[in-house]
C-alpha cells in the first residue's frame, strides 16, 4: 500500500513537472518549422517523440497538453467536490421534505449518464477553453460525490460524538459545519482523487471526438485524433499521448486507492 | 479391536518465505473408537481447530502436513488419498459441525437444499426421496414444523435452529465420526444445553463417534468418555473423563480446573494461570508450558516431555509428574 | 407483479421524465439560442424549418420551451436533424440496432466471461494467468476506450491487415454474395469494436467479482460444503459464485455509464453506425435536436437496464425477497 501511494505521487509529480517546465524546455508547441521535410518525422534526438503533419514538435505539444489536461481535470474535480459536498450534505442532514427532495435530485443526477449531459451541453455551446470545459466537467461530476457525502453524513448523524454535540446544546448549523462536514472529508478526498482519472479520460475522449478543447490548443485527446489520420505512415504519433494518458490515469487511480486504504480502512 | 480413527504424529506447519515455518500442531497422536465421545480441550490458538480440520484433510491454504503424519480411518490412511477419493470420506465417513451457525450456512440457498446437497454428494437418490430424508433429519435434530422450515433461508432461522440444521447436514450422509468444533460457543446458554443434549442423543441412537472440540471443560463433564488436553500445539494430557476430573495430572490441566468456578469445592478464590498463551511463532523450547508452570524444573526448559502413563487410563506429558526432581 | 415492482417502474418513468426536463431547461439556460444560431447559416427545406420552429423555440421562456418540446415528443415528433435535414426519429431508428448489438454482446461477454474470469482468478491467485487477467483489467481501467480501439486498429488492421478498420460491413462486397459471406463480413467488422468495448468495460465486473468471490471463497459455508463432500464444481458454482452474485447485480449501476461512454468513443473510432457515433457526430456538428433526442433514448435504455437489474437483484437475494 505504501509503495502504491509512492508510485501514485511519483507519477503525478512527473506529470505536473512536465506540465510546468515542459513547455519551457521544449520548443514552443505551435512553432512550425519552415522546411516541409520536417513533417511527420520519426522520434529523434531533436524531436523526442517526432513531429506531426503540421511540423510541430510532439513532445512540446505533449507537455502543453499535460498542462491542459491537468488544468481541466483539477478544475473539474474541484467544482464537483464543492457542489457534491454541499448537495450531499444538504441531502444527508436536512430534515423532512427538503432532504428527501435533494435526495431525489441526486438520484436523477446519477441516472443521467455523464457523457450524455456533456454532449448535450457541448452541442449547445460549441468548443470551449480549458477552464470552461473544466467547469462543465465538474458540473456533471457532482452526483457521485453527493451520494458519497450523503451516505457519510447519514452515518455521522448517528455517531456518538455528534449526538453528544447536540446534547451539549450546539446549534444544528454548528453541528453540520463543525462535526459532520469534517467527517465527510476523507471520503470526498478519495472520490476527488479517483475522479481526477475520470476527468482526464473524459476530457481526452471529448477532445478525441472533436468537441472538447478548442482545436489549436494541444490536448492529448486531440493529438490522438490527429494521430489517427496518420496511423499508416506515422504510427509513433499515437504512442506519446496514449502513454501520457495511461500514466496520468494510473497515477490518479493508484493514489486514490492508496488514500482509500489509509483514510477509510473500513471500506474496501 | 482397531479404533475407528487413529491419528499418529500429526504435524501441521505453515512454510514461510523465510524458510522457517511455524508449527501450530506438533506431533499429535490420539485415537477415537466407534461410538466414543472424545473431547479435545484447549484454549484458543492451541491448534485444536486445525487438528479437527486435518482429519478430513480440509486444512487452509498454505498449511502442510508432516511426512510422518498418519490419519487412519478404518484402516485406510487418509494422507495417501487423492482429492476425489477424500471426497468420498468427507461427510460420508467424517462429518463436521462448525462453530458459527450464522456463517456456516450459505445465505442464498434454502436450508433444505443445503442438507439435500450432502445426501446427493454421496448417493444416487431421487429428489423426492432426498426431500423425505431431509424432513426426517429435521425431525431427528428436533426442528419443529420441518415442512415449513425446509424451504427457509438461513436468515429466517434463529441461531439455535441453524446449529440444528448444521447438525442435520452433518448427519445426512450417515457418517461414522462427527467432528464438532465449538458447536455451542456462538449460542445462548440455554440453547447450548439443548444442542449438547442433541449430540448426546444422536451418539446413543446412531452409534456415532464424536470428537468434541471445545475450550470449555464444563461441557465435557458427564458427556465425554475421554478428554484430550491440548496446549501450544501438543497434547499434554489424555485420560478418562472421570479420572481427569478427579486426578488431573498435568500442571496445565490442574491450572484449568483451578481457574473455573466449582460448586463442590470449598475454595473461595479462583486461581488463573499466570501469563498468556504464546503464539506459534514464539513457542518455548522443552515443555512449552514451563514459563507459566509453578512446578517447572531446569530440565523442563530444554527437554520435551513424552506422553507417559500417569495413572489408570491416564497419560501426561510432564517431567515432574513422571517423577523427575531437581 | 408485486407492488414493489410497480413502484420501481413509476420511479424509473419519473426519473426519465425529470432527466429530460432538466436537459431542456439546461439547454434553455445556456447562452445562445441553438436554433437561430445554428440554422441561420444553413440552408434548410421550409418544411424542416417549420418543424424545427415548432419544436425548438426561438424566443420563448423556459416553461414554453419545455412544454413545446414535450408536446412534440408526445406526438412522436422528434423534429429534424440540423445537419442532415432528416427526421431525427429515422436517424435513431437506423442507429439503434447496431448499438444494441454491440452493447448487448458486450454485456453478454462482460457478465459471462468477465464473471467467470473473476471467479477463476479469485480461486487461483498467484498464478501467471491470474496476473495476466489482472494486468488486462488495469489496462482497461487506465487506458481510455478509444485508445484501446486505436491500438487494436493499428495492430490488427494496419500492421497485420487481418480485419477491417471500421464500419458495419464492406461496401465493396458483391451484391450477390451468399448469406454466409455477408454474415462472415459482419462478424469480421464486429470483432475489433467488440474487443475494444469489452476491454474498456470488463474491468468493473471482473474486479468486483474477484473481490466478492475471494470473500465468499473464504466464507465458512464454503468450508462446510467441502466438509460434506460436495463436488468441487458445485462448491465453486453454488457456494462461491451464487452468493457473490448478489453484490454484482448492484454493480450494473457502475458499469452502465462506462458502457455508454465506451459506446460514444469506441463507435467513433470504428465509424460504427450506432447511437454513440451519432451522438458524437451530432455534437461535433452542434446538431442539438439529434443530441437531445439520442441522449433521451440512451437514458431510457439505461433506465430500463437498471430496472431489470433491480428486478434481478430482487430475485437473487432472498433477504430482499422476504422483506
Amino acid at each position: 500500500m505504501k509503495s502504491q501511494r509512492g508510485w501514485g505521487i511519483l507519477l503525478l509529480g512527473l506529470l505536473v513537472l512536465l506540465a510546468v517546465i515542459g513547455p519551457w524546455v521544449a520548443p514552443d508547441w505551435h512553432a512550425m518549422s519552415d522546411a516541409l521535410t520536417d513533417a511527420l518525422l520519426p522520434p529523434s534526438r531533436a524531436h523526442w517523440f517526432g513531429t506531426d503533419q503540421l511540423r510541430r514538435d510532439v513532445f512540446a505539444r505533449l507537455a502543453y497538453g499535460a498542462r491542459v489536461s491537468l488544468v481541466v481535470a483539477t478544475i473539474a474535480v474541484t467544482v464537483a467536490a464543492i457542489l457534491g459536498t454541499m448537495i450531499g450534505l444538504a441531502a444527508g442532514t436536512a430534515v423532512g421534505w427538503i432532504g428527501a427532495t435533494v435526495q431525489r435530485c441526486i438520484n436523477v443526477g446519477l441516472a443521467l449518464p455523464r457523457v450524455i449531459v456533456l454532449l448535450v451541453v457541448l452541442a449547445a455551446v460549441g468548443l470551449l477553453s480549458p477552464v470552461a470545459l473544466g467547469i462543465i466537467l465538474g458540473g456533471t461530476g457532482w452526483p457521485a460525490v453527493a451520494r458519497l457525502v450523503r451516505g457519510e453524513a447519514l452515518r455521522l448523524r448517528e455517531a456518538p460524538f455528534v449526538v453528544a454535540a447536540h446534547a451539549l446544546g450546539a446549534t444544528p448549523g454548528r453541528v453540520v459545519w463543525r462535526e459532520i462536514l469534517p467527517g465527510t472529508m476523507p471520503a470526498v478526498l478519495v472520490a476527488t482523487t479517483l475522479g481526477l482519472a475520470d476527468a482526464i479520460l473524459l476530457e481526452a475522449g471529448l477532445s478525441f471526438i472533436g468537441v472538447g478543447v478548442k482545436a489549436p490548443i494541444p490536448s492529448w485527446g486531440g493529438m490522438i485524433l490527429e494521430a489517427r489520420e496518420q496511423l499508416t505512415n506515422a504510427p509513433w504519433l499515437l504512442i506519446a499521448p496514449c502513454l501520457a494518458l495511461g500514466l496520468a490515469t494510473s497515477a490518479a487511480t493508484l493514489l486514490g486507492e492508496a488514500l482509500r486504504t489509509s483514510l477509510q480502512p473500513d471500506t474496501r | 479391536m482397531t479404533p475407528l480413527l487413529e491419528v499418529a504424529n500429526l504435524n501441521i506447519f505453515f512454510p514461510q518465505a523465510s524458510g522457517e515455518s511455524t508449527v501450530p500442531v506438533d506431533d499429535v497422536s490420539f485415537t477415537v473408537a466407534a461410538g466414543e465421545l472424545v473431547a479435545l480441550v484447549g484454549e484458543s490458538g492451541c491448534g485444536k481447530t486445525l487438528t479437527g480440520l486435518a482429519l478430513p484433510r480440509l486444512l487452509p491454504r498454505g498449511a502442510e502436513m508432516g511426512a510422518r503424519t498418519v490419519i487412519r480411518f478404518r484402516g485406510t490412511d487418509l494422507t495417501s488419498l487423492s482429492e476425489s477419493e477424500l471426497r468420498t470420506y468427507r461427510g460420508r465417513r467424517i462429518a463436521m459441525v462448525f462453530q458459527d451457525p450464522m456463517t456456516s450456512l450459505n445465505p442464498v440457498m434454502r436450508v433444505g437444499a443445503q442438507i439435500a446437497e450432502a445426501i446427493h454428494a454421496h448417493r444416487k437418490v431421487s429428489k423426492r426421496d432426498a426431500r423425505e430424508r431431509v424432513l426426517a433429519l429435521l425431525t431427528e435434530v428436533g426442528i419443529a414444523d420441518p415442512t415449513s422450515r425446509i424451504d427457509a433461508y438461513p436468515h429466517q432461522l434463529s441461531g439455535g435452529m441453524r446449529q440444528r440444521i448444521l447438525i442435520a447436514m452433518a448427519l445426512a450422509a450417515e457418517p461414522d465420526l462427527l467432528v464438532a468444533d465449538e458447536p455451542t460457543t456462538a449460542l445462548d446458554v440455554t440453547i447450548q444445553a439443548q444442542i449438547l443434549e442433541l449430540l448426546d442423543h444422536l451418539r446413543a441412537t446412531r452409534k456415532l463417534a464424536v470428537l468434541l472440540i471445545t475450550h470449555d471443560l464444563g461441557i465435557v463433564a458427564g458427556r465425554a468418555d475421554r478428554v484430550l488436553v491440548m496446549y501450544a500445539g501438543r497434547i499434554v494430557e489424555s485420560a478418562k473423563t472421570a479420572r481427569l476430573f478427579s486426578h488431573p495430572a498435568h500442571p496445565y490441566t490442574r491450572g484449568l480446573f483451578a481457574s473455573i468456578p466449582r460448586l463442590d469445592a470449598d475454595t473461595t478464590r479462583l486461581t488463573p494461570i499466570g501469563g498468556s498463551v504464546p503464539r506459534p511463532a514464539d513457542w518455548p523450547t522443552g515443555c512449552r508450558f514451563h514459563p507459566r508452570c509453578g512446578a517447572a524444573i531446569a530440565h523442563c526448559t530444554t527437554h520435551r516431555p513424552p506422553l507417559e502413563a500417569a495413572g489408570p487410563d491416564q497419560l501426561a506429558a510432564c517431567w515432574v509428574t513422571q517423577g523427575m526432581t531437581k | 407483479m408485486s407492488r414493489w415492482m410497480i413502484r420501481r417502474i413509476a420511479e424509473a418513468v419519473a426519473t426519465t421524465v425529470v432527466a429530460l426536463l432538466l436537459l431542456i431547461v439546461l439547454l434553455h439556460l445556456l447562452p445562445g439560442d441553438p436554433l437561430s444560431a445554428l440554422l441561420g447559416d444553413r440552408g434548410a427545406d421550409p418544411a424542416v424549418r417549420a418543424d424545427l420552429e415548432r419544436c425548438w423555440s426561438s424566443h420563448r421562456n423556459t416553461w414554453q420551451s419545455v412544454t413545446t418540446y414535450f408536446g412534440c415528443l408526445a406526438r412522436g415528433d422528434l423534429s429534424y436533424s440540423l445537419s442532415k435535414q432528416e427526421p431525427v426519429l429515422q436517424l435513431i431508428r437506423e442507429r439503434l440496432g447496431p448499438t444494441l448489438l454491440l452493447g448487448g454482446l458486450t454485456l453478454l461477454i462482460d457478465f459471462t466471461i468477465g464473471l467467470a474470469l473473476g471467479v477463476w482468478s479469485a480461486l487461483h491467485p498467484d498464478t501467471w494467468r491470474a496476473r495476466l487477467i489482472s494486468a488486462t483489467t488495469i489496462v482497461g481501467y487506465t487506458l481510455p476506450s478509444f485508445v484501446v480501439g486505436m491500438l487494436l486498429v493499428w495492430i490488427f488492421a494496419i500492421k497485420l491487415p487481418w480485419l477491417p478498420t471500421g464500419q458495419l460491413s464492406e461496401v465493396t462486397l458483391p451484391v450477390d454474395s451468399g448469406a454466409w459471406a455477408v454474415f462472415a463480413d459482419h462478424i469480421k467488422h464486429l470483432i475489433l469494436p467488440l474487443t475494444a468495448m469489452v476491454i474498456a468495460t470488463i474491468a468493473v465486473p471482473l474486479r468486483q467479482q474477484r473481490t466478492a468471490a475471494m470473500t465468499t471463497a473464504a466464507a465458512p459455508w464454503v468450508l462446510a460444503a467441502r466438509a460434506r463432500g460436495v463436488r468441487p464444481f458445485a462448491v465453486a458454482w453454488r457456494h462461491c459464485w451464487r452468493p457473490a452474485l448478489t453484490p454484482i447485480v448492484t454493480l450494473l449501476g457502475l458499469w452502465v455509464p462506462m458502457l455508454v461512454a465506451g459506446a460514444v468513443f469506441v463507435e467513433s473510432v470504428f465509424s460504427w453506425p450506432g447511437m454513440g457515433s451519432l451522438l458524437a457526430d451530432a455534437t461535433f456538428a452542434r446538431d442539438v435536436p439529434v443530441v437531445v433526442a439520442a441522449g433521451f433514448v440512451v437514458i431510457v435504455v439505461v433506465q430500463i437496464g437498471s430496472l431489470l437489474a433491480d428486478a434481478l437483484y430482487h430475485i437473487v437475494d432472498p433477504a430482499q425477497r422476504s422483506t
